[in-house]
């Protein structure tokens, strides 16, 4: 099996130990992941698509026909990604008229067309259908025994009609289901399905109230007793682990809570270091949970 | 949920909110008057209050205006208040609510009475045609807001002079003439913009015609519980073209795109698109926050939203990572592609990015 690996931006740009543990743990299940040479921004959702629809579908429609002309389907570790490829592909797979005219601009500006030939997949959907949660489980050698909040994000199973993976996103179980064969503990907590508050363009608009959704978030997992937090977005992942801290410093609490993005969890259960992970350079210490690990 | 907790929630929660929002109007981060946001935000506040306890089940377009109308009134009156002083009385206002409480027996008949009367009117309505039913609707919200105001009285007594605008206020609404209407607010066919609904139609999101306003969205919507972010509105103000309320309000842009509202939908609106459709022509029409700006610049510049630097690099080399990642980074003919594309979008003219010298202007 073969897979077009699209980086985005936030996962390899900021946190690589994400890109690490996801390239060590597809090889170990024997999927190729290949490089999507000269792929850009998704582009980001809250700007572009909020901007100007027709910029964004084209930058989108471009990363797809990189895609394309590898014959191969997109692989995306961030809900933004998969929220802005999937939604750009299943536009101009549905709209001829809309079709022609980013074709129209891909032609005056690149070599490449939208062929509406691939779908667009989440890392989480392709391990769940298409590994499998007994084949992941077998590259395990440690037991986590952490409790932990799992994040969902919002552009991972909404809009459910649209993307299909789950048929409701008010009470999923994929996620919960892929974090426990590592031996965790998915903790229920209030607002579990709520946004962290980063999307859509608010956390550069207006930080603030960002962060008040973050609080309402990290409030709900410390009164659930979590040891850390997992998710499977990068930007979700950037706002849990800088904007906790900002939270504290807004605030006045004391929020600790690792995190880990779904395949640093992975990573850790393959047995590598915290260091390969790169969890020393996010601003959240992840010692607390890496100490219960190894208990 | 008792009477008692009930009426709790009403005033604590408007007080609390209003609060929170003030701070925030007087930060305007787009070219739109704070005033004015402050204006709508609380009005909308105390709608959503009221209801909770009375007949917004009248689903008439004519009905629902002159009660958005009337409620500007008292927001004005807020206005003055400074927003650091407001700030400060926040917890003597939730103080004052405890204290409230504890005079048991007072409040508590009073509450029964309010409900009593609440239980009467949302069982007329059903047999009662709706022009009785909107007769009765501004009583009974005189007679929970004279609630809340006494409350809200009290303490401006104790703390500063009460405002002249709150004094006219009170007379108001104890004179005969009950009415709250403001001419100047009234909606005319010189509002509606035709063109701007037809651009959701033309889009495909001609689901925008079915919603029936009933509020599932803005009851889901987790910006709306701490922003002036009214969804149903907004979907209802693009349905009736009103574009220059939709596109110049601040509110607009507090969105995370979560799709709490869309999934509950009953109509199966697609109330993201059509945020982000009124986006497109809010920043058309130059409502861009310079944060926003930025990030479509470092996309123009760079490929990337979140370009690479220096820190990332190395830690990428520690962990066997090629040093640059295999994007627009590597690929400096990939990068031309992208500019190219912002150019022929005209994407760097809607963000005021100049190429030649790779900035911002």
């Amino acid at each position: 099996m073969e897979i077009a690996y699209f980086l985005g931006c936030i996962m390899n740009n900021r946190y690589p130990g994400i890109e690490k543990a996801t390239r060590m743990l597809f090889d170990k299940l024997d999927i190729e992941l290949k490089d999507m040479e000269g792929a850009s921004c998704c582009p980001a959702p809250g700007v572009f698509g909020s901007f100007d629809q027709t910029t964004w579908a084209t930058i989108a429609a471009r990363n797809i026909a990189i895609a394309e002309e590898m014959g191969a389907d997109i692989m995306t570790e961030c809900n933004g990604c998969f929220g802005s490829l999937r939604e750009c592909n299943d536009l101009l797979l549905e709209n001829e008229a809309k079709k022609d005219e980013i074709n129209g601009i891909l032609a005056e500006t690149t070599d490449k067309q939208f062929k509406g030939e691939i779908k667009v997949r989440h890392f989480a959907e392709i391990l769940y259908n298409d590994v499998g949660l007994d084949k992941i489980a077998e590259n395990f050698t440690k037991n986590l025994n952490l409790n932990v909040a799992v994040h969902y994000g919002c552009h991972f199973l909404k809009p459910t009609a649209e993307v299909g993976i789950e048929e409701s996103a008010e009470n999923p179980t994929i996620l919960d289901e892929l974090v426990e064969i590592t031996g965790a503990k998915s903790v229920p907590y209030d607002n579990k399905m709520m946004c962290c508050g980063a999307g859509g363009g608010l956390r550069a608009r207006d930080i603030d109230v960002t962060l008040s959704f973050t609080k309402e978030k990290l409030d709900a997992m410390k009164a659930a007793g979590v040891d850390a937090i997992v998710n499977v977005c990068p930007f979700c992942h950037l706002q849990f682990d800088v904007g906790q801290k900002e939270v504290n410093e807004k605030y006045g609490t004391d929020f600790a809570f690792p995190v880990f993005h779904l395949a640093q969890l992975y990573g850790l259960a393959m047995g590598l270091e915290p260091e390969e992970l790169t969890l020393g350079a996010q601003v959240i210490d992840a010692t607390p949970a890496i100490e219960k690990i190894n208990q | 949920m008792s009477v008692l907790e009930r009426l709790k929630s009403l005033i604590s929660g408007t007080k609390e909110d209003l609060d929170k929002n003030i701070p925030k109007e007087t930060d305007p981060i787009e070219p739109v008057e704070p005033v004015s946001d402050a204006k709508q935000t609380s009005s909308e506040e105390e709608i959503e209050i009221e209801s909770d306890s009375e007949t917004d089940s009248v689903e008439e377009t004519s009905v629902e205006v002159p009660v958005e109308e009337e409620e500007i009134t008292p927001v004005e009156a807020e206005a003055p208040i400074e927003p650091k002083e407001a700030e400060e009385e926040t917890e003597e206002v939730e103080a004052e609510a405890e204290e409230v409480e504890e005079e048991t027996v007072e409040v508590e008949a009073e509450a029964e009475e309010a409900e009593a009367e609440e239980v009467s009117v949302e069982e007329d309505t059903e047999e009662v045609s709706a022009e009785e039913a909107v007769e009765e609707v501004p009583e009974e919200e005189v007679s929970l807001e004279e609630d809340e105001e006494l409350d809200e009285e009290d303490y401006l007594e104790e703390e500063e002079e009460e405002s002249l605008d709150e004094d006219d206020l009170e007379e108001n609404e104890e004179s005969d003439n009950m009415t709250l209407l403001n001419e100047n607010d009234i909606y005319s066919m010189d509002d509606i913009d035709a063109e701007f609904k037809q651009k959701f139609l033309d889009a495909g999101i001609e689901t925008v015609d079915h919603c029936f306003q009933c509020g599932t969205c803005g009851g889901t919507c987790p910006s709306g519980r701490r922003t002036p972010y009214r969804v149903r509105q907004i979907v209802r103000k693009c349905l009736l073209g009103l574009k220059d309320e939709v596109i110049s309000d601040p509110a607009l842009w507090m969105c995370t795109t979560c799709y709490t509202c869309q999934e509950r939908c009953p109509r199966s609106v697609k109330i993201v698109d059509i945020i982000k459709m009124a986006r497109n022509v809010a920043a058309h029409a130059g409502y861009m926050a310079p944060a926003h700006k930025a990030t479509g610049s470092f996309v123009v510049k760079t490929g990337h939203g979140v370009p690479i630097n220096d820190a990332t690099k190395a830690l990428r080399k520690e962990i066997g990572l090629d040093e640059v990642p295999p994007t627009t980074h590597a690929f400096p003919e990939a990068l031309e592609e992208v500019q190219k594309i912002c150019q022929a979008c005209e994407f760097d003219k809607l963000i005021g990015f100049n190429m030649e010298t790779g900035e911002l202007e």
